[in-house]
């Protein structure tokens, strides 16, 4: 049984009219892995979801969820599965706690003690029994995540878990992710931010346009990444330049000052040379981090994923 | 705030005896949906309070309202009362009430963005289109028994069980008079359920609650017209207004239920349509709101 694969995506495509939100994307997750679906918006991340959770027909393609297909199995191709799509939604008139109770009734029913556990595990105890209508986005993504908990799901799809929240709610939902993977749970991801996919995942595949442009683990993916870059600014950014370039450091001038690109040590030594030469520093900061900044190589619009350098895609498992 | 994480999820082992959850689970989840609803509360407090009251204004008036059929009996018998109601309940009332829960029942869903939230459960499409349309047509049916309890019991007890006289001029003994207009009342539940199942249907095909309340309501009025309609025979058989009348032949001399018939006929013929277009609907459909 556990070498049957959490998913199992094979040339699935959705089109809407002209356009293909999802291009003939394959991917397999494994039983356990902690897997992330990384791309900017629409990319197609939630429309492969949707499809996983039989909300939308593929157009074309197979899909295998912990073995069973929506075709062959209807709705027991959820069994084991839980999770959300975009911001979770629930009866605002209804509170907290009965919204759960009432959606654990559609799955055969929970006690009060496992309810009082899962709101315990999101933190919602105590405003259970405030009406959903007067939570906070952050409270409702929360609820989200219990009501999915409910289910004992053996995998967790979880879509953009901490979009829209405030930097408190961001680290929260982060750590409470990590812990769910920690505890043996398969995790299925989607994440526009390469740091939060970076942060808890093992394997990702990214997705630009509908269309997979990389596949694999994320240690191989930070191998391929470039140096990270730093911008700076000086009393005299024409002659920074020219040295940085001596120094074999890749340079772009920026509207206002330079970002330059390299090994660490090279960096530093920049620096002190740009003081032995009268040149003032007067700002040095730290550029997305390397992966971030392959992320954006690969998925922003005007570069050509298809270009020799960029590559990269691996090879499917 | 911190966040524990307390719980370790169990692989889901779907106990043998324990049975899966099915149209009863969805069922059970839309009644206590329906009962945390204030506008469903709401019609059914209307349906209980609104007879007794349109009652004792009617038996106060000096001038009966003559121009509907029995109104000019409203003093003469508590047994008119009721029958008047149901004429003029069939002209918009009984298209309302039927539509005020079956028009939002699925485009609520819509409008609260929970159809993700329902599917991705253990319960399918089709088990949630059963539990919604039995508890739009059981509580329709509710309302209606409320509704024809109150005018029938308020007639009776503010007007009086007086004989009734008979649409050709015959006497229509007390007994058997209670027992016609129950009947009379009775036999709008098959267009009832007619009008509930094409509210189910605009609610599901548009989406939005306030259409899919007011629209039946407007077809049903556009169905009077063409059935006022003269020469209009073959296309007033297939309306769904029609047998909301076809009671006017049990106070004949001689009692006639053709139209009944035919009546029955028609709404069921509505019913499966809308229903059939409703369920189609559902389940091919993209849920890609919310
Ligand atoms: N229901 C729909 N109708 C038309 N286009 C859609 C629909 N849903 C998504 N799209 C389009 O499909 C593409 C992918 O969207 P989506 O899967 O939501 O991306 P992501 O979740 O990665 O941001 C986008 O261009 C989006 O505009
Ligand atoms: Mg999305």
């Amino acid at each position: 049984m556990s070498d049957v694969l959490a998913v199992d995506a094979v040339g699935l495509t959705k089109t809407y009219g002209t356009l293909t939100a999802v291009d003939r994307l394959s991917l397999q997750v494994g039983q356990g892995e902690v897997y992330g679906v990384l791309g900017p918006n629409g990319a197609g991340k939630t429309t492969f979801l949707r499809m996983l959770f039989g909300l939308i027909r593929p157009d074309a393609g197979t899909l295998h969820i912990l073995g069973r297909t929506w075709d062959e199995h209807g709705i027991r191709a959820l069994d084991g599965v839980a999770g959300f799509i975009e911001s979770p939604k629930f009866y605002p008139g209804l509170t907290g706690r009965k919204n759960l109770q009432l959606l654990a009734g559609l799955d055969g029913g929970a006690g009060r003690s496992r309810i009082d556990e899962v709101l315990e595990t999101v933190d919602l105890r105590g405003r259970e029994r405030d009406k959903v209508g007067g939570y906070s986005f952050g409270m409702r993504q929360r609820l989200g995540v219990a009501a999915s908990l409910l289910r004992d799901p053996r995998l967790l799809v979880l879509d953009e878990p901490a979009n829209g929240l405030d930097p408190a709610g961001i680290r929260d939902m982060r750590a409470l992710v990590k812990r769910l993977a920690g505890s043996g749970l398969t995790v299925l991801l989607s994440s526009h931010d390469m740091a939060e996919v970076e942060e808890i995942c093992d394997d990702v595949t990214i997705m630009r346009t509908g269309a997979v442009v990389y596949h694999g683990s994320i240690a191989a993916l930070r191998a391929k990444a470039p140096e990270q870059a730093h911008e700076i600014h000086t009393t005299d950014d024409e002659r920074a330049a020219l040295l940085a370039r001596a120094a074999e450091l890749e340079v772009t001038r920026l509207d206002d000052g330079l970002a330059v690109r390299g090994p660490q040590p090279q960096i530093d030594a920049l620096v002190a040379q740009l003081i032995g030469e009268g040149i003032a520093l007067r700002r040095l900061t730290r550029r997305e981090t390397p992966l971030e900044a392959l992320f954006f190589m690969l998925t922003e619009p005007d570069t050509d994923p298809a270009a020799p350098e960029l590559a990269i895609t691996g090879a499917a498992r | 705030m911190t966040i524990t994480a307390t719980t370790t999820p169990q692989p889901t082992a779907t106990a043998p005896d324990k049975r899966r959850p099915g149209v009863g689970a969805a069922l059970r989840w839309e009644i206590v949906k329906l009962a945390a609803q204030i506008r469903s509360r709401a019609l059914l407090a209307v349906a209980l309070i609104i007879p007794p009251i349109v009652v004792a204004v009617l038996n106060g008036q000096q001038q009966p309202p003559s121009d509907t059929i029995y109104g000019r009996h409203v003093h003469d018998s508590g047994y008119a009362m009721p029958l008047l109601m149901l004429a003029w309940a069939a002209q918009w009332v009984l298209p309302l009430l039927a539509a005020v829960v079956a028009g939002d029942i699925f485009a609520a869903e819509d409008q609260h963005g929970t159809w993700k939230t329902l599917l991705t459960r253990s319960v399918s499409r089709t088990h949630i289109f059963w539990a919604k349309t039995l508890t739009a047509i059981g509580y329709n049916l509710l309302v209606l028994v409320v509704f024809a309890g109150g005018t029938i019991a308020a007639g009776m007890l503010i007007v009086g069980t007086q004989p009734l006289t008979g649409l050709t001029g015959q006497a229509i003994a007390s007994g058997t008079a209670l027992r016609l207009v129950v009947t009379a009342w009775a036999t709008t539940i098959a267009p009832i359920i007619g009008f509930t199942a094409l509210a189910l249907l605009l609610s599901v095909r548009t989406r939005n609650p306030a259409f899919g309340i007011a629209a039946p309501v407007v077809i049903g009025f556009v169905m009077q017209l063409l059935g006022s309609v003269t020469g209009l025979d073959l296309t007033r058989k297939f309306l769904l207004t029609t047998p909301l009348e076809a009671w006017h032949g049990l106070f004949a001399q001689h009692p006639f239920t053709g139209p009944l018939a035919t009546g029955l006929a028609v709404s069921a013929g509505w019913t499966i349509i809308c229903l059939a277009g409703a369920y189609l609907s559902l389940r091919r459909r993209d849920i890609t709101g919310g």
